[in-house]
Parts: structure tokens; C-alpha cells; sequence
């Protein structure tokens, strides 16, 4: 990269099913918060960055209502329609091209103030499959599962291993949403049939929040305390769903591909520390480990009963309890680069991984992670 | 590259975006409420920034200084037209080229009310199309049965000093 | 550090009409980008990212490029979303910008698109108002009290109209010369939807008045249309073509959104036609770009103006001339195709209007006048530099680039 860029400063809100606060408030909470730890005022010179969508917002150019509570009155400001990890990306290239030193990322949504099944149903081809009523972003992902599954000797148990490990952890994050500590694969598999084989409690529910991120680069990150790297970063697309293999995660492969590139990663399983990933869905967190080459193509299952990726494992895997824990639609993916932030720092409190120099975090857009992207982020 | 090959015909598929299902959550209702309250005692109740001083009318929650607004202030009931329309065929239906202009014309004025820093938007009344202007002094007209509505001050008239 | 100096290479438009029931919305976009492929000697092979957007309410359809942009030579790409309303085609614009100048892709596609006949434009705009309308009706509002005063962008712009007027003595005759002047122009352009060659002033003033000051003839249509754009690198921009044109800056800016605050509350953007948010976007980006002085420096202009008195206001916010001399200006026909600062020689937003492609048509627009390419509607100057402008949500949105042709570094 030709600048080094930091992130400098951070803030999540509580997540919530139904927060009592509007997505303004939420919004204007984490970015004051965000901008005052990293010493900057509204009158300051940033750019803004926002990750929210006019479905789940309800509006028409939902950044519009946004400005002030963004700190973007007066600001160089846009909005990614994706992941907020896209709009951190989008930021990422402002303060690389030079013209920006310092930028103000956001990601948001409130599930509870969207209708849950439309946004998603919204998303597919609308002269086929939006017709037909059988995909939804769970069926979509039991499709993908079923695959994945049958593709590599994967079992239900494993599936619901991963979920149990982020529910367990989830319950030491005293932001997350979603919780149950002492989990198992048992509990998860008797929970109640979302579409075969996905029980309730694989999938990540949507919830309320918002979050913030300052990255800088120049003056401002050298002087920072504890600043955490932006050191690779990747992002790829691939195609619809139902015209490509949904066995493999590409689109994430790719995107680490880039990013290891970049950060001088050959051998990820040694080189990263932890991970923070987000899946929508139990399975698509043994699809990463693939993806991100934490171990090869299907053996995503064994890798993970190996418990490499437990909280006390070699490789941790969403100590923050990931997307189960949280899964703020807009936000999950800036979320995951907060916590992966976090544990670099030593300020994960109750949670703290030692030792943490290297961290991956994902964010993905789209049915079935049809859109990714990573960040490998690395301390001092 | 190769051209690609269109049919001549397509088919339309019918589809809806269903707008019923958000319910959006607001502090700044909870706040106007309180203010329109205070109109049934002919009151005007605006919310002052303690980080820059502004003052909002109807109140809002937060300020773009990014403080939150939270002292009670009155504000008069003699403002300045900072921008204005007034309705043609457009009103009402969308556009319609065929139509002339509906009815007798309706002014719309946005009003800065004195002791605040925002615009409301309201109707001008005992005045012609042609006699509005930016700048113009007008003077807010409760209605007969104040019911503490927003419309209540929906409704403004020039100002005879 | 050095800046990476961001070229345009390539530029392609779809037709342009009201309604393109023959192609879908992955069609549609696909014309444009097979023609900007074309144009740029470039193959989707050579594309490193992909830039898309469009305002996601007028189709009906959440994020489209999960099963178009496929089709568009984005598999297996890095490609990102940005929306941002009316603004949506700059701001897309702009991402591939900074993604070239971050040096961490060398080539990108940039597309932007509006299907408006797939989905219901009065809907579309009314939902950017619908939560606080709704908020506001529980309050006691009433609906044909709201309805009246006009829905999302459309609605807002008669104030900003009546107000422009005030503020710089802009009658409504000069309005009428503005839709003259630009439909003249967009019978030059192919791309363009609205031709109207011979169309005058007085054929103007005759359309029906709408909401006061505006008449029908003020007004842009509603079209169908994609517009792509290549981005690359100063290096390889030489490899490809002579005559590149450079994006010297970009820079957004945003205000509070005007005449209502959030639910019913009162909102501090008190005059739509102050805009001074675009004042300031103009000003970041001459900076960056070098212009000190926009006045003499800027060769030609595209503001985005979908209502008439628009063009004369932006040229004005754009710093290219003190504030209420744009009328004035306009007598003189300066602002005409052979005029001293031609002004939306392409016919501009109120001739063609597929919203989230209009303003990075303002970037392509200028992109081709200054690489020479601008066929009919070429203007008769020489064009070194220009500026391109895009405007949008509330009133509150501006988006502004410089373009040149010579690259910053030097």
C-alpha cells in the first residue's frame, strides 16, 4: 500500500432486537464516540463513509437522513450500499489516494424496524425467482449448505459445533445480542427446523445497532495510541447464485488471495493470529476456514473439530461470537473488523486473546457470500 | 464485440415493493409532542443546542454539531418567508400535462420562525400569489379549535406591523 | 506523496428512451458497457474492479448487480455498490476514482443506470420522504397538505426555483431560455432522450404551469438508460488512446436535507437555493485540482440541472460566477455551444434523465468534450478543463469533479 493507514479509533452500540433508540441516535452515538477517541471534532477535516441500505432503511437514499447524526454536515461524504466492511474499503482508497488523511466509517440497520423475510427476497433476480417465492436468504443458504455438505462428508454436528462455539462465546461479548453460554451441537440441532439442514440457531438473527470506525493515515495514525494496520485488504464478486458452485466460498478465496498477497501472508494458518468472519449461517464459517486457507478445500469440518478456532485454540475464530452473536445487517462486517481491532489492541475485555500481533476480519454482501471482502489488519 | 441478439418482444412481470412493512422509530416524535402540547396554550416550544446554540422548531434530537439539543426555548410567532411555491396542475395527482392549473392556486411558504434557526413549512394565507416574496413578515394564525396537531401552526398570514 | 493521475478512457452510453420495454435492466446496462468496452479498446479480462450504483427504489429491486453484473464482466472482480440518490452516478464516478488513485487497481469500470419504466418514478421519489411523511401524519399533518407541497426532489425544487429567483433576479423568461438552450443541445446528441431542435423560449412559456414557478417545459422526462465509464491509470491511458481526459479531483459534499427535518422537525437548511455545500465541493475540488481561478480556468460546464432555473444556480454555486450573475450571463450566450463557457453542451439532465446515471453523464459529458469526441454537440472552444456536477436527496447532496486535459502532476 502506498500510505500506511490505521485504525485509530472505534465504537459499537449495545446490539439489540429492538434497540429504544432510532437508527439517528444510534448512529450519532457511535460516530461522537468514534470521533472523540480518536481526538477529532465535527468542525475537523474528515470524509464519511456509510454502509446502510434503502431497503432495510425504508428510504430512498437513507444516507440522505443521516448527515448530522454521521458527522457528515459540511463533510465529504458517501455510502456504499453493501457491508460496512465495503464502505471501511471505500475509506481505505479515499485516505490512499492522498486526498484524505483521516476517515469516519459507519455501518447500520435496525431489524426491527424492516420486514425481515423482504429485504432479502427483494435482492433476487425479480423476473424469476422473486416470482416463485421459494428463495430467501435462509433457503438460499440451506441450498448452499446442503452442498457444501454432501460435497465434503461435512455432518449436521459440525455445522451445529460452530454455531454452539460462537453462541458459548457471544456470551462473554457484552455487546452481543444473541447469546447462550455452555452451548453444544445437541441444543442447536433441536432447535426449531428453519430449512434443511439449518435449525433457528445456526442462523446469525438480524438485530438492531450501529458502529463506527476512524482509519487515518499520516500525522494523525502516527500519533495514535495502539494504532492497529490496515496491512492487506481484498474484496471480490461472484456470480448469482443459482449460476455457480455453491460448495466453495470463491468469492472470499479471492479476496484473501489479494489481501495475504498484499500483507505478506503465505501461510495463513501460521501467520494469522485470529479471525473474526462473517457468516450469516453456522456453515459458511467452516466454508471460510477453506476460503481464508486456514486449512484446505473440505476439510473445513475436521479443521474445526480439531478446536483450533475455539476461543483457547491456536487460531481463534469469532471470539466476539460473530455474526450469531450480532448480526446487524450493513454493520456485521465493519463489526468484525472492530473486534479483530479489539483483540489486537488488548481491549477485548472478558474476551482478550493473548498474544494477537494478526488478524483477518471478513464482511460479505449478497445470498450465499456472493460478495466478500478481508481485511488483514496487524499491531505495531 | 459480437452484437448480441435481442428478441423483439419482451414480457412484462408485475411485482410490488410493499411499503407497509416498516415501522420506523423516532425520538424526535416524542419531542414534538411536547411541543404540540404547548400549542394549546398558544405556545411555541423550540429545542436550543447546548453545543452550538441553534434552535429547532419543531424540536430535533440531535444537532448537526453532532450535540443533542436539550433546553426548552420559546420561539415567536412572527417569522421571515425564506422560500416559497404556490400549486399549479402538479398538486395532489403527480404530473399531468393534459390538466391546467387546479383550482385556486394554494401558497406554500417555508417560515423561520423568529427565535429559531429552521424552516417550517406552511400555507400563506390573505394573500395573493403574486404578493409573496423571500424575506416577506408574516405572522402564524392558530386555528379556531387548537387540538395540538402539527397543522395546528400550518397555517401562517402576512404580518401588518 | 505522488498523486496517481486518473485517466478516462473509455465512455459508453445505452440508448436512451422513456420506456426500453425490449431489454432488461442487465440488458440495458450491458449496451452501455459493450459500448464502453468498445470505445476503450479494453476487455472485461482487463478490468480490475468494478464500480456500480443506481437508486434502488425506482426498479424495485434490491442491489440488481447480484444478478447483472455478471453480465457486465464483473465475475469473479472486485466490484462495490454505491448509492447516493440523484447523486449516485458521481458518486460511483468518484469511487472508481479514488480506487485507481489508491494504486490498488489500475483499470476500473464505473457503471451507473436507471430502468425508470420497470418500477413507479412518483413512488420512488415519494419513498425518500415516506418515513417522515408517515411520522407526520401521526402527528396530525394533513395528507393532501403534504401531497400539495410535492414529493422527494421534485417537490423541492419550486422552492429552490422561486427562491433562485429572488435571490438573483432570474425571471421566469430566463428559465424559459434554459430549456431552449438545452433541448437545442440534446438534438445533437444521440445519446440523448429529449430532442426538441427549433424548440424557443416562447414555445416554452406555453407549457403548463406545474407547481409555480416551474412549467412542464422546466421539467426533465423520465428515461431509461445506463452509462458506463473505463478509469486507468496515466500510463496506461497513453498506451490506449492520445487524447485521454484526466479526473484532476473529486469532492461531495452534504447539508442538512431541506424543508422538513426529521419527522416533522424543523430543518436549519432554511433555503434550498443556498446551497452552499456545493460551494463547498466546488471549492475542495478546485483545490485539489489546482484551479484558482474556476472563472477563467473552467472551459466548459455541465451542472446537473433537471429543472431549468438549475443551470443558471449551479453555474453560479460552482463558483464560475458571482452569485445572481448567471442570468445575465446567459443573455449574453456565453452559455451556448459557441459561447465564451458553454453550459450542458450535451443537452444536460433536463433533456435526459435516468437519475442514477445523470451525474456521471456530467463526467463523461466533459470527458468526451475535452478528448474531442463530442461529435455534433462538440463545443466550438478549446477545451482544456471542464467541470462536472451532480445533485441530489433533499437538496442536500452535491457532488463535484474537474476533469482536464493534462494531468495534476504536471
Amino acid at each position: 500500500m502506498r500510505r500506511e493507514v490505521a485504525i485509530i479509533s472505534y465504537a459499537q452500540t449495545p446490539y439489540e432486537a429492538d434497540a429504544n433508540a432510532s437508527r439517528e441516535m444510534q448512529v450519532l452515538k457511535v460516530a461522537r464516540e468514534a470521533l472523540q477517541a480518536a481526538g477529532l471534532k465535527q468542525e475537523d477535516r474528515y470524509t464519511v463513509v456509510t454502509a446502510n441500505n434503502d431497503y432495510l432503511d425504508g428510504r430512498t437514499i437513507s444516507n440522505m437522513r443521516l448527515v448530522e447524526p454521521a458527522g457528515a454536515w459540511m463533510k465529504n461524504e458517501s455510502k456504499a450500499e453493501m457491508d460496512g466492511a465495503y464502505a471501511a474499503l471505500y475509506g481505505l482508497w479515499r485516505i490512499l489516494s492522498g486526498d484524505h488523511d483521516v476517515a469516519l466509517i459507519i455501518g447500520e440497520s435496525q431489524a426491527s424496524v424492516y420486514a425481515r423475510w423482504l429485504p432479502g427476497i427483494m435482492m433476487f433476480d425479480p423476473t424469476f425467482d422473486r416470482q416463485r417465492w421459494l428463495l430467501n436468504e435462509a433457503s438460499a443458504a440451506a441450498l448452499q449448505a446442503r452442498a457444501y455438505m454432501n460435497a465434503f462428508g461435512i455432518s449436521g454436528e459440525q455445522v451445529a459445533g460452530v454455531a454452539a462455539k460462537n453462541l458459548d462465546n457471544a456470551s462473554l461479548n457484552p455487546l452481543a445480542h444473541n447469546k447462550l453460554a455452555g452451548a453444544d451441537a445437541a441444543k442447536v440441532l433441536g432447535s426449531r427446523m428453519l430449512y434443511d439442514p439449518l435449525t433457528e440457531m445456526m442462523m446469525a438473527p438480524y438485530c438492531d445497532g450501529a458502529c463506527a470506525m476512524v482509519i487515518a493515515a499520516g500525522e494523525l495514525a502516527e500519533k495514535a495510541e495502539r494504532p492497529v494496520w490496515i496491512r492487506g485488504v481484498g474484496f471480490a464478486h461472484d456470480s448469482y447464485l443459482t449460476e455457480r458452485t455453491l460448495k466453495e466460498m470463491n468469492s472470499l478465496r479471492l479476496a484473501a488471495e489479494k489481501a495475504y498477497a498484499m500483507a505478506g501472508i503465505s501461510d495463513p494458518s501460521s501467520q494469522v493470529d485470529l479471525a473474526e468472519v462473517h457468516e450469516n449461517f453456522a456453515h459458511e464459517e467452516l466454508m471460510a476456514y477453506e476460503a481464508l486457507g486456514f486449512c484446505g478445500k473440505g476439510e473445513g469440518g475436521a479443521f474445526f473439530d480439531s478446536g483450533v478456532t475455539r476461543r483457547d485454540g491456536k487460531l481463534p475464530v469469532n471470539v466476539s461470537g460473530g455474526a450469531t452473536g450480532a448480526n446487524v445487517v450493513c454493520a456485521t462486517g465493519l463489526a468484525r473488523i472492530i473486534e479483530a481491532a479489539m483483540q489486537i489492541r488488548g481491549d477485548a475485555e472478558g474476551r482478550q486473546v493473548a498474544g494477537v500481533k494478526t488478524a483477518v476480519a471478513t464482511g460479505q454482501t449478497g445470498p450465499c457470500a456472493q460478495e466478500s471482502v478481508v481485511f488483514v489488519l496487524g499491531g505495531e | 464485440m459480437a452484437e448480441m441478439e435481442y428478441k423483439k418482444e419482451t414480457r412484462s412481470v408485475e411485482g410490488s415493493w410493499p411499503m407497509e412493512h416498516w415501522s420506523w422509530k423516532f425520538e424526535s416524535i416524542a419531542l414534538i409532542s411536547k411541543t404540540r402540547e404547548a400549542f394549546k396554550e398558544k405556545k411555541l416550544l423550540g429545542l436550543k443546542c447546548p453545543g452550538c446554540g441553534l434552535v429547532y422548531f419543531p424540536p430535533k434530537p440531535y444537532c448537526r454539531c453532532m450535540s443533542e439539543p436539550d433546553e426548552w426555548v420559546e420561539v415567536k410567532q412572527q417569522g421571515t418567508i425564506t422560500t416559497y411555491t404556490f400549486t399549479g396542475a402538479w398538486a395532489y395527482e403527480g404530473i399531468k400535462e393534459e390538466e391546467g392549473p387546479a383550482g385556486e392556486p394554494l401558497i406554500i411558504v417555508g417560515v423561520n420562525f423568529d427565535g429559531s434557526d429552521t424552516l417550517t413549512v406552511c400555507t400563506l394565507g390573505e394573500a395573493k400569489p403574486e404578493e409573496v416574496f423571500v424575506g416577506m413578515r408574516v405572522q402564524l394564525k392558530w386555528p379556531e379549535n387548537i387540538e395540538g396537531r402539527l397543522d395546528d401552526i400550518a397555517h401562517v398570514v402576512p404580518l401588518r406591523e | 506523496m505522488a498523486h496517481i493521475d486518473v485517466a478516462v478512457t473509455g465512455v459508453g452510453y445505452s440508448k436512451h428512451v422513456s420506456k426500453r420495454r425490449d431489454v432488461n435492466i442487465a440488458e440495458l446496462v450491458w449496451e452501455a458497457v459493450s459500448n464502453c468496452y468498445e470505445d476503450a479498446g479494453l476487455k472485461p479480462k482487463d478490468i480490475d474492479a468494478v464500480v456500480t450504483g443506481n437508486m434502488p427504489a425506482f426498479e424495485g429491486v434490491n442491489m440488481p448487480e447480484l444478478w447483472g453484473a455478471g453480465h457486465w464482466g464483473a465475475y469473479h472482480k472486485p466490484l462495490i455498490r454505491i448509492t447516493t440518490g440523484g447523486t449516485t452516478g458521481g458518486s460511483v464516478a468518484h469511487a472508481a476514482y479514488y480506487a485507481v488513485a489508491s494504486g490498488l487497481y489500475d483499470t476500473v469500470l464505473a457503471i451507473a443506470f436507471e430502468k425508470q419504466s420497470d418500477g413507479n418514478s412518483t413512488m420512488g421519489l415519494n419513498t425518500v420522504a415516506l418515513a417522515d411523511a408517515a411520522a407526520q401524519f401521526q402527528q396530525g399533518v394533513d395528507p393532501g397538505f403534504l401531497a400539495s407541497f410535492g414529493g422527494g426532489a421534485v417537490g423541492i425544487a419550486v422552492y429552490q426555483a422561486a427562491s433562485y429567483m429572488k435571490r438573483s433576479g432570474c425571471t421566469t423568461h430566463h428559465l424559459d431560455k434554459v430549456s431552449a438552450l438545452c433541448r437545442n443541445n440534446a438534438a445533437l446528441n444521440p445519446w440523448s432522450h429529449l430532442k426538441q431542435p427549433g424548440l424557443t423560449p416562447e414555445d416554452v412559456a406555453k407549457t403548463v404551469l406545474m407547481q409555480y414557478p416551474i412549467r412542464f417545459g422546466h421539467v426533465c422526462p423520465a428515461t431509461d438508460g445506463a452509462c458506463a465509464m473505463i478509469l486507468t491509470t496515466h500510463e496506461k491511458a497513453l498506451k490506449l488512446q492520445n487524447k485521454p481526459a484526466y479526473i484532476l479531483s473529486c469532492a461531495s459534499c452534504s447539508d442538512e436535507a431541506a424543508l422538513m427535518g426529521i419527522s416533522g422537525s424543523g430543518t436549519t437548511n432554511m433555503d434550498p437555493c443556498a446551497q452552499e455545500h456545493c460551494k463547498l465541493a466546488a471549492k475542495w475540488a478546485y483545490e485539489l485540482a489546482g484551479i484558482k481561478d474556476p472563472r477563467r480556468e473552467i472551459d466548459v460546464a455541465e451542472p446537473y440541472a433537471p429543472f431549468a432555473h438549475q443551470m443558471l444556480m449551479f453555474y453560479e454555486r460552482l463558483l464560475l460566477c458571482e452569485e445572481g450573475e448567471a442570468p445575465a450571463i446567459l443573455d449574453s450566450g456565453s452559455m451556448n455551444l459557441d459561447g465564451e463557457l458553454p453550459v450542458c453542451p450535451s443537452g444536460g439532465v433536463i433533456s435526459t434523465n435516468a437519475i442514477g446515471a445523470s451525474a456521471m453523464e456530467r463526467i463523461t459529458e466533459v470527458a468526451l468534450q475535452i478528448m474531442g469526441k463530442a461529435g455534433e454537440r462538440q463545443v466550438k472552444k478549446e477545451v482544456h478543463k471542464g467541470v462536472a456536477h451532480g445533485w441530489g436527496g433533499a437538496v442536500n447532496l452535491n457532488v463535484v469533479a474537474v476533469l482536464s486535459d493534462t494531468p495534476r502532476r504536471s
